[in-house]
């Protein structure tokens, strides 16, 4: 559905995007992943033709995009990252404004306008400023004023940004409803668990560079971190700490205030071998937490930073 | 389309309650306060006629002709005098210290006149007194001289003085300089106008805001969108300065001549001159919307003051020492085509404002276009 093959975006002397390619598949939920600044919304405004870029080429449906394919940009819906509504005038009029200028019936544009109120759950606010609204709901709007004209390929840039909790999960929640109707979404996002949650196949960027890209499954496979162990102990000393950190599968063990922080690589018995080791010592200890791998330890593992610094 | 952005444009535009403010309703506050400053202004100025009494000698030589020619003087719409005929000089002097009169004539051989201040009314009874001693003179040294001259007509030639310079009026309507600042203000009115041409142009840019850049992404073209968008803004903005003129007009009562029609053109085109300049400003200026309002005010208020509308005397001091700056500011060029409208009966001078008006609009137009018409941007 969208082919981009070596984008390049420079700024003077800043290369935002280097050399990106990716590809869309129609159906899916695409997640752009990346710390703030690795070029994710500058590779969406390229897509879009917003942004003029250096080289490179982008084929939405089969077609150059270019700012006048109005045929693709019929079939497109674009969320922004930060709210772009009208104060001046109330979410039913907002949200007409912006399906007005793909749809011209004005009967079928009060049908689409209708379903895309109640799809955000606005229904009780259709004549509210945005003003009035609380930042959830105006996110909620922001979103409906870039769906409501029902594209086939929806572009959602960081849509949670500053979002509560609950607000979070009713936009998610949103989206794979859209997904599952058969519409493409592009999810930009550096928040990990969200792109995770609802991304079917995921691209990790970082200065403007895909580092790697797959189903979450195919991209935790790719490091060799298995699982996470975190014990409570109540005294161990460092001897004990380098027997620990020899044996079999353990890649490292940090121990700070009274918890052991231990990697293991790849297998299913790590936590088995952990206990083991600790009973066999009459190491005292308290609570245990295992975890798989998260998008982070990807992006940790391959870049060496954390994805939210 | 075109009708679906601008029935929204309207929405938006009209409903912004700060912007209708200073382009509507603070232009008639302060058009209120002008009148209400130059109201009393006037009242100041216009004359009066001067109390005065008149103490007659008792010799009908003397007294005669000096009556004869100081209750003319106070007959009529433009008498000079409200004149009072004192019994005796005791009361003339009473009148005098009560302040009932401005002084007093005493006619004899020689009229005298009495006073107590020194002041303008006084002065204008001294100058009357001078003439009328002047011209008994002149009549007595001809009755002397050459009685047989001494006819009707040369009597009356007397009285006369001669205006030897010819005073020619550019129309039918008296000289107002008050008027221009009435002018300035609907100027400065239509160019605070300008507010809503950047708002469009802000509207359209996408490296500008977020919602253009969402327009962008629409299959709209985006001067499809511009040109919709500055229709509903001008129809806003040339409704409220119809509004200002009729109540200037016929709540105020300040006169614009009779050419209702043109009148009318002259705010239509100041309305788009505004629009046009906001427009460019905006398209120009990269920086946030408070750094825009920032220019445009500063920009109006400057082109305002050059034209007069808080010192009079500054429009005439830029007419005689830089007049190719009258012609640049177009904030002036508006104040004098509605002047030239209201004071000459030839359009001539109306036609060059208009005229001046029309190619900077045509300049700002085309400015805006350059920029906006570009469909990508080098960064967002």
């Amino acid at each position: 559905m969208i082919h981009v093959k070596n984008l390049v975006k420079r700024y003077g002397e800043l290369v935002a995007l280097d050399h990106l390619s990716l590809d869309v598949r129609e159906g899916e939920i695409f997640g752009l992943l990346g710390p703030n600044g690795s070029g994710k919304s500058t590779a969406i405004n390229c897509i879009l033709s917003l942004l003029s870029f250096d080289k490179g080429e982008v084929e939405i449906f089969g077609k150059t995009m270019a700012p006048d394919a109005y045929d693709l940009k019929r079939k497109i819906g674009v969320v922004m990252q930060n709210v772009a509504v009208f104060e001046e005038l109330t979410v039913y009029e907002n949200i007409d404004y912006f399906c007005g200028l793909y749809i011209r019936n004005r009967e079928e544009r009060r049908h689409l306008v209708e379903e895309a109120i109640h799809f955000v759950e606005l229904d009780d606010f259709r004549k509210f400023y945005p003003k009035k609204l609380s930042g959830g709901l105006l996110r909620r709007l922001n979103i409906a004023c870039g769906i409501a004209h029902k594209p086939k390929l929806i572009f959602l840039d960081e849509p949670t940004v500053a979002v509560d909790p609950q607000s979070r999960n009713k936009i998610l929640e949103g989206i794979e409803r859209l997904n599952e109707q058969g519409v493409t979404i592009v999810y930009t996002s550096h928040y990990m668990e969200e792109v995770e949650q609802i991304c079917s196949r995921i691209v990790i960027m970082d200065k403007g560079r895909v580092i790697a890209s797959g189903t979450k499954e195919e991209l935790k496979a790719m490091i060799t971190l298995g699982e996470k162990i975190t014990v409570e102990v109540f005294s161990i000393n460092e001897e004990q700490l380098s027997q620990l950190r020899t044996l079999p599968g353990i890649v490292s063990v940090e121990h700070i205030d009274r918890q052991l922080y231990i990697k293991s690589g790849k297998g299913s018995n790590n936590l088995e071998i952990v206990l083991d080791f600790l009973k066999k010592r009459q190491i005292g200890f308290g609570r245990i937490y295992s975890e798989l791998p998260t998008l982070n330890d990807v992006f940790l593992e391959i870049t060496g930073k954390q994805l939210r610094d | 389309m075109f009708r679906h952005v601008f029935v929204y444009r309207f929405k938006y535009l009209i409903r912004d309650r700060e912007l209708v403010f200073w382009t509507f309703v603070f232009p008639v506050i302060l058009a209120s306060f002008f009148y209400m400053a130059f109201f009393n202004i006037n009242k100041d100025e216009a004359f009066h006629p001067i109390n005065v009494a008149v103490v007659y000698g008792g010799e009908e030589q003397y007294d005669a002709p000096f009556k004869a020619v100081i209750e003319d003087a106070s007959k009529g719409k433009d008498k000079l005098f409200n004149l009072k005929d004192a019994t005796s000089q005791s009361d003339a002097e009473q009148w005098l210290k009560k302040g009932r009169i401005a002084g007093y004539f005493t006619s004899g051989e020689t009229v005298k006149l009495t006073i107590k201040d020194s002041e303008l009314e006084q002065s204008i009874m001294k100058s009357f007194a001078d003439q009328y001693r002047s011209s008994r003179l002149a009549v007595q040294r001809i009755a002397q001289d050459h009685p047989d001259s001494l006819k009707e007509e040369l009597l009356k030639d007397i009285g006369n003085r001669g205006n030897y310079v010819k005073e020619t009026a550019g129309g039918n309507s008296e000289p107002d300089s008050m008027l221009n600042y009435f002018y300035a203000l609907i100027a400065m009115a239509c160019f605070y106008g300008s507010f809503w041409g950047m708002k469009e142009v802000t509207d359209i840019q996408a490296d500008i805001s977020d919602r253009a850049a969402r327009v962008n992404t629409a299959p709209v073209h985006k001067l499809l969108a511009f040109i919709a968008g500055s229709a509903a803004a001008l129809v806003i903005l040339f409704t409220e300065m119809l509004l200002l003129l009729a109540y200037l007009n016929f709540a105020l009562h300040i006169s614009f001549g009779n050419r209702a029609g043109l009148v009318i053109l002259t705010a239509l085109t100041g309305s788009v001159l505004g629009l046009s300049f906001g427009a460019l400003i905006s398209a120009i200026v990269k920086k946030g919307a408070g750094m825009k309002v920032a220019i445009l005010t500063v920009a109006t208020m400057i082109g305002s003051f050059l034209s007069g509308m808080m010192y009079m005397d500054m429009k005439y001091l830029i007419a005689r020492y830089v007049p190719f700056l009258a012609w640049l500011n177009p904030v002036n060029l508006l104040t004098d085509a509605f002047y030239a409208l209201y004071y000459y009966d030839s359009l001539s001078h109306y036609v060059r404002t208009m005229g001046m008006m029309c190619i900077f609009i045509l300049l700002f137009c085309t400015g805006t276009y350059l920029i906006v018409r570009r469909r990508k941007y080098a960064g967002l």
